[in-house]
């Protein structure tokens, strides 16, 4: 169990709630042109770094600690991909979405006690974890230089990297690329998706 | 992209590599215990007298949840959070210091603001400390600090003093859950390994209870998390050693059962299996445990009393091996209403210092000599 120093966590925390500020912003205001866009960005990522309880990552933090590693980078590409205007992608991918859904889903039910596996226990071991995190890794590699959803790869990537190099955000392989947020997040996206493949069916079942 | 792609791989692979190649072998410590003699014979307490309340800070009306630490000078400590009522703001955690047969004045260790401060995030409520002096003679302090929501939403401080715990620092919030950190206490006080570390026993507590115990290295950082057993009824676990690599837990039971709860492991805490309850009841109570160092073990834990309230009678048990238990005296019979519980326990020299929350007022303290009584030829 390795894990990161308290001011490391400390500066993520501010960083990353600072990112996912941003793009939550980003997404929730009609903003037009680069420079408006801009000026949200800095806004979310400085509020970050205000003092004690003026600084809303001193809340987020009380209630859900630090955002995990590719929660922040999804947050980065979503940002990226508004500047270079196309703000209709879908960030999350629906393959990683589900994988993320399936897996928090066994991950939490074994935390709160319904399952007995010490799954995230094994995310400090010594030895396995940095296996898994290193064979992640070439996956993502190979999804990030495939080209399609290319955005996604190099958010699984580098949450891994972040991991491997400074322990962020927890020490926790899971906690790198998973987060109570994130699980909420690609439920959402699994669930709308699976709502739109019930309507196509339903259409086209009339249709015929 | 592709060599930015690869040098990202291949820096993650080199960084785990090295702490792969830096950890070697697992080697698992053993338990710090002497050899008992033998037979295995239970001690013998005899009151000492000096029995009192330890003082609280100056117009604090509410105390709970008390731990013992003993320094290497030979000083008890005594930690426990006190405030106007259980939950409020301006709970604290104080720390008392016993020497010469007196408590000093109650001394601030933390407060929500000082742990917000060096968390870079903020705490709700304060709650359970549990202590541990270590070979190098810094005192390590767990305590309880929760986030958003009641005390399912807790989590676990680790601070650390290197001047004999006049002041103390926050080391981390031990990462314990993935969600959000959150659900993880403590209680009891940890068990020394070999190796100059020691095994933290914790609890998870959102509808489901089960108990953890953490192992940690010589010099403070975590080494592993292990859950013991499968129950989903027990938590607050007391360790007690019984050789090298067998250790057992004795844990407060909030199943039908209504019986003190147990696990053991054989392997020094790494892999734990459930065990047949205590013949000794437990209505949601907390116990306390502790081998002594001559052999024998001690159990604090409420008794019912018909008619009773749940914890009004606090009593210490003796055991030659930790599975047959026999009731030794009373520290506290109270009449229905009356509140003595959570208890700790340490051994300091030849008497046993036990504390224990009393009416939620304050922190009781009792003293005992202990003594091994002669077999009979």
């Amino acid at each position: 169990m390795t894990l990161p120093e308290l001011a490391l966590q400390v500066a993520w925390a501010r960083l990353a709630w600072g990112v996912v500020a941003a793009a939550v912003l980003l997404a929730a205001l009609p903003l037009r042109g680069a420079r408006a866009r801009a000026v949200a960005v800095a806004l979310g990522l400085a509020v970050m770094w205000l003092p004690g309880p003026a600084s809303p990552a001193f809340w987020l933090g009380l209630a859900f600690q630090q955002p995990s590693g590719l929660l922040a980078m999804l947050c980065a590409a979503s940002v990226g991909l508004r500047f270079v205007d196309r703000p209709g992608l879908q960030v999350l991918p629906l393959p990683l979405a589900a994988l993320l859904l399936a897996g928090g889903a066994l991950l939490y039910a074994d935390a709160a006690g319904a399952l007995s596996l010490g799954l995230y226990a094994w995310g400090f071991d010594a030895v396995q974890a940095p296996l898994a995190g290193v064979l992640l890794s070439v996956l993502a590699l190979a999804a990030a230089v495939r080209g399609r959803q290319a955005w996604a790869g190099w958010a699984v990537l580098l949450a891994l990297t972040l991991h491997a190099v400074a322990r962020l955000p927890t020490g926790n392989l899971f906690d790198a690329l998973l987060d109570p947020l994130l699980w909420l997040w690609a439920l959402g996206r699994c669930g709308s998706a699976a709502v739109l493949w019930l309507r196509r069916r339903r259409t086209s079942v009339t249709m015929s | 992209m592709l060599v930015l792609a690869l040098a990202c791989v291949m820096l993650g692979a080199a960084c785990e590599w090295r702490r792969v190649a830096a950890a070697g072998p697992a080697r698992e410590p053993l338990l710090a215990v002497k050899a008992p003699p033998q037979p295995a014979r239970a001690p013998r307490l005899v009151p000492h007298g000096g029995a009192g309340l330890i003082p609280m800070p100056e117009g604090v009306p509410a105390a709970h949840a008390s731990a013992l630490t003993v320094l290497p000078s030979g000083e008890l400590l005594a930690f426990w959070w006190a405030g106007s009522r259980e939950s409020a703001p301006d709970v604290s955690l104080y720390v008392a210091r016993h020497a010469g047969g007196q408590w000093s004045a109650a001394q601030k260790v933390a407060d929500r603001a000082s742990l917000g401060r060096q968390l870079g995030f903020g705490v709700r409520r304060i709650g359970n400390p549990s202590a541990w002096t270590a070979p190098d003679g810094r005192v390590h302090v767990f305590m309880v600090a929760t986030g958003l929501g009641g005390w399912a939403a807790a989590r676990v401080v680790q601070l650390v003093s290197d001047d004999a715990a006049h002041g103390f620092s926050v080391q981390r919030m031990l990462p314990l859950t993935p969600l959000a950190n959150t659900s993880v206490l403590v209680r009891s006080n940890p068990v020394g390994l070999g190796d100059g570390g020691w095994l933290l026993p914790a609890y998870f507590e959102l509808r489901n209870k089960y108990p953890l115990v953490v192992s940690f290295d010589a010099d403070g950082a975590p080494r592993w998390i292990s859950r013991i057993g499968r129950s989903t009824t027990a938590l607050q676990p007391a360790l007690l050693p019984l050789s090298g690599t067998e250790l057992r837990a004795v844990m407060r039971d909030i199943g039908p059962a209504h019986r003190i709860q147990q696990a053991v492991s054989h392997d020094a805490g790494r892999h734990w299996q459930d065990l047949p309850a205590l013949d000794i009841p437990n209505r949601d109570d907390s116990v306390a445990a502790l081998r002594l160092a001559n052999g024998g073990y001690v159990m604090l834990h409420n008794d019912t009393l018909p008619g009773g309230s749940p914890r009004q009678w606090l009593r210490l048990s003796t055991s030659a091996d930790a599975q047959a238990w026999t009731p030794a005296l009373d520290v506290q019979r109270g009449v229905a209403g009356d509140e003595f519980s959570y208890p700790s326990v340490q051994q300091l020299g030849a008497q046993l210092h036990v504390t224990y929350t009393a009416q939620r007022k304050a922190i009781g303290h009792q003293v005992y000599d202990i003594d091994y009584p002669e077999a009979a030829p």
